[in-house]
């Protein structure tokens, strides 16, 4: 099943042109990677999908309104002035909260649950920021560089994580650095 | 059709050929009605009945604050259009007229102070009419200020078009004001609806004045314009084409 | 709408300084200028609720500075988009919480300080009805003027929300007169009630065109 739909997207930011003419689908259990240099547009280009920018040109079409989508951007969303069990408890509900409160399991947030986020390290947070993707049931997952900060533990459990909803029938884009291991369509931005 | 009939009149391009066909006929009009309007009231108008000479500012005074209200007036169509329409010109203009219409409005906040002296002794009061016009003038600086803040200047024209919008709210304000509240103000002189309270021996040079005024700002509205267009379209081939 | 409301409530309070501050702030000024200044009672009387209004104008301000700015600063308002599609929920929220948790009291603080200066006991409701609609005004006016400068500073709100606030105190002006001489105390409340909703519907919708703006 098609869940979105990008159409001659072309973008310029104060009359420099990122990208030019760009056409893609993305279906159900379909993975899409993003690669470019430093520059290249990868975050913009998600934030354009994801109807957050608007492109000079083209359009982006989803195959329905509420389409459930999970984004994990360069910004991590968590509250620094609130702790990690606090975040989550703002985040979700019910089913939802006990899925999050498992993966914070995982990730090993247990014993830093009380103490404010502002105190974690970089990494720490990055793991907070991925229960939201993590936790939430979603039908596209939208990943921007979600590796960069992970140990390879936690790195390998997203990975895992990745794999098993695509074969659930669940849409992915990412873009990243390293190679996410699991089988994408390839989509480069140039340097 | 309304969306094709404005995006056709109103590029950059076309606005830039426009303007250079018709701002010497403005300047040379503005200049010289404005000229005509303030020696005839200046040295030839009689002196008023109350006032004495000191009424005369008002020949300065009064085209100030009128226009002060309209370049706002103008200011806001051209949003609608940016914020309606996606004009990139509307926005354009918003940018060159602001200043202009800042400092028109300081001229007549300043003009009516020296006014105050003689009138009311006292340079300034904080009645309804000039509070009002110092909020006028805060809003420009607002304007400006905005705009200068943003290194993206789509967001920028953008976020400046929805400040104006909601900032006209203050120019039926200031209109109304002196009917409204019990001031220390006078009421206008010059009504569109009703007849005016002034002599004509006064009123014709006044008019010349304001209609001179008008021409001159839009003169350096033009310039003002084009110049800021040539520094945001720098990029565009029509430009290297025309200059 | 309700979700946000929630969340919106559980946030502020966990911010203490950003809610009790602004009440302490409130209560600061309004002891602290009778101290400053060697007049007599009968005087201060006079000009008292001119401190009550400015001070109201102040803590407004102050209360509703960086408003947007932390949704904005940590991707929040990034995950509001994609859930909404729009933010006119969210500052409504906001807006209505922050009215609620610190517009009211802020409203209460003036009007039990207004009774130290003349004021009588019957009038109490009327002055904190008037309080606390002005709030809602300012508390919408300067929303809106923090919208648009989100991370560009204090000055850049000011200049932006100032202009909209100053009419908004010149009626709170017009509206303790009333109740000073007993007269138009009703039309000034309904003239209050039938702006504050005015701009309650609308104050969102242009909120949230400034920030889909600054997201883009």
């Amino acid at each position: 099943m098609k869940l979105l739909s990008a159409q001659n997207i072309t973008h310029s930011i104060n009359d420099a042109k990122l990208f030019h003419n760009l056409s893609f689908d993305i279906n159900s259990a379909e993975a899409l990677h993003i690669r470019g240099g430093n520059g290249s547009g990868k975050s913009t280009l998600l934030r354009i999908i994801l109807g957050i920018t608007t492109p000079s040109k083209g359009l982006v079409e989803l195959i329905k309104p509420d389409l459930k989508i999970s984004y994990l951007g360069h910004k991590n969303a968590v509250k620094s002035y609130l702790t990690p069990l606090e975040n989550l408890e703002l985040l979700f509900h019910d089913a939802e909260l006990k899925h999050a409160f498992k993966w914070l399991d995982q990730f090993g947030l247990t014993n830093v649950q009380d103490e404010l986020t502002a105190n974690l390290s970089f990494g720490q947070q990055k793991k907070l920021a991925l229960i939201r993707v993590m936790a939430q049931s979603s039908e596209l997952i939208v990943l921007d560089e979600p590796f960069v900060g992970l140990d390879q533990a936690t790195a390998d459990q997203l990975k895992n994580f990745l794999a098993k909803k695509l074969s659930e029938g669940v849409g992915l884009i990412l873009t990243s650095h390293i190679d996410p291991m699991i089988e994408c369509i390839e989509l480069d931005l140039g340097v | 059709m309304i969306s094709a009939f404005i995006h056709k009149f109103s590029s950059p391009k076309s606005y830039v050929r426009l303007t250079e066909k018709l701002y010497p006929f403005f300047i040379v009009l503005g200049v010289s009605l404005l000229t005509l309007g303030w020696i005839w009231g200046l040295l030839f108008a009689p002196q008023d009945a109350v006032q004495g000479n000191s009424y005369r500012i008002i020949f300065l005074h009064v085209p100030s604050v009128i226009f002060a209200e309209l370049i706002y007036f103008f200011m806001a169509i051209c949003a609608l259009m940016h914020l309606v329409w996606r004009v990139k010109l509307a926005a354009y203009l918003i940018k060159a007229a602001a200043p202009i219409g800042a400092m028109i409005t300081f001229l007549g906040l300043f003009s009516g102070s020296i006014w105050g002296i003689p009138t009311w002794g006292t340079w300034w009061q904080w009645d309804a009419r000039i509070t009002s016009t110092l909020i006028l003038f805060i809003m420009y600086l607002g304007v400006i200020t905005l705009h200068g803040s943003f290194s993206n200047l789509i967001k920028a024209d953008r976020l400046m078009s929805i400040l104006v919008i909601i900032g006209v709210i203050n120019i039926p304000i200031i209109k109304k004001s002196v009917d409204w509240w019990s001031t220390l103000h006078q009421p206008a002189s010059i009504s569109i609806s009703g007849g005016s309270s002034i002599d004509p021996s006064m009123l014709y040079p006044l008019l010349i004045s304001i209609i001179g005024l008008g021409f001159t700002l839009i003169s350096l509205g033009i310039l003002s314009s084009r110049s800021y267009i040539f520094t945001r379209e720098k990029n565009k081939k029509w430009i290297a084409e025309h200059v | 709408m309700v979700r946000l409301i929630k969340s919106e409530i559980f946030k502020l309070l966990k911010k203490l300084k950003s809610w009790l501050g602004p009440l302490l702030i409130m209560i600061l000024v309004l002891i602290a200028f009778p101290l400053s200044i060697d007049i007599s009672q009968f005087d201060l009387d006079k000009f008292y609720f001119s401190i009550i209004v400015v001070s109201i104008l102040m803590t407004s301000f102050v209360a509703t500075e960086g408003m947007f700015e932390e949704d904005f600063e940590d991707g929040s308002l990034e995950q509001e988009f994609l859930l909404e599609k729009d933010f006119y929920k969210l500052a409504l929220a906001k807006i209505f919480v922050f009215v609620f948790l610190i517009g009211i009291p802020l409203a209460l603080i003036g009007a039990i300080f207004s009774f130290a200066n003349g004021v009588a006991f019957n009038s109490f409701a009327k002055v904190f009805l008037i309080l606390s609609l002005s709030n809602l005004l300012l508390f919408n006016v300067f929303a809106f003027g923090n919208a648009l400068s989100i991370n560009k500073g204090a000055m850049l709100g000011v200049l932006s929300s100032l202009p909209l606030a100053l009419p908004v105190i010149i009626l709170l002006g017009s509206s303790i007169r009333t109740i000073q001489y007993g007269d138009g105390f009703i039309s000034i409340i309904a003239l209050m009630i039938g702006i504050g909703l005015l701009m309650s519907a609308l104050m969102p919708l242009i909120i949230s065109a400034a920030l889909k703006t600054h997201i883009d």
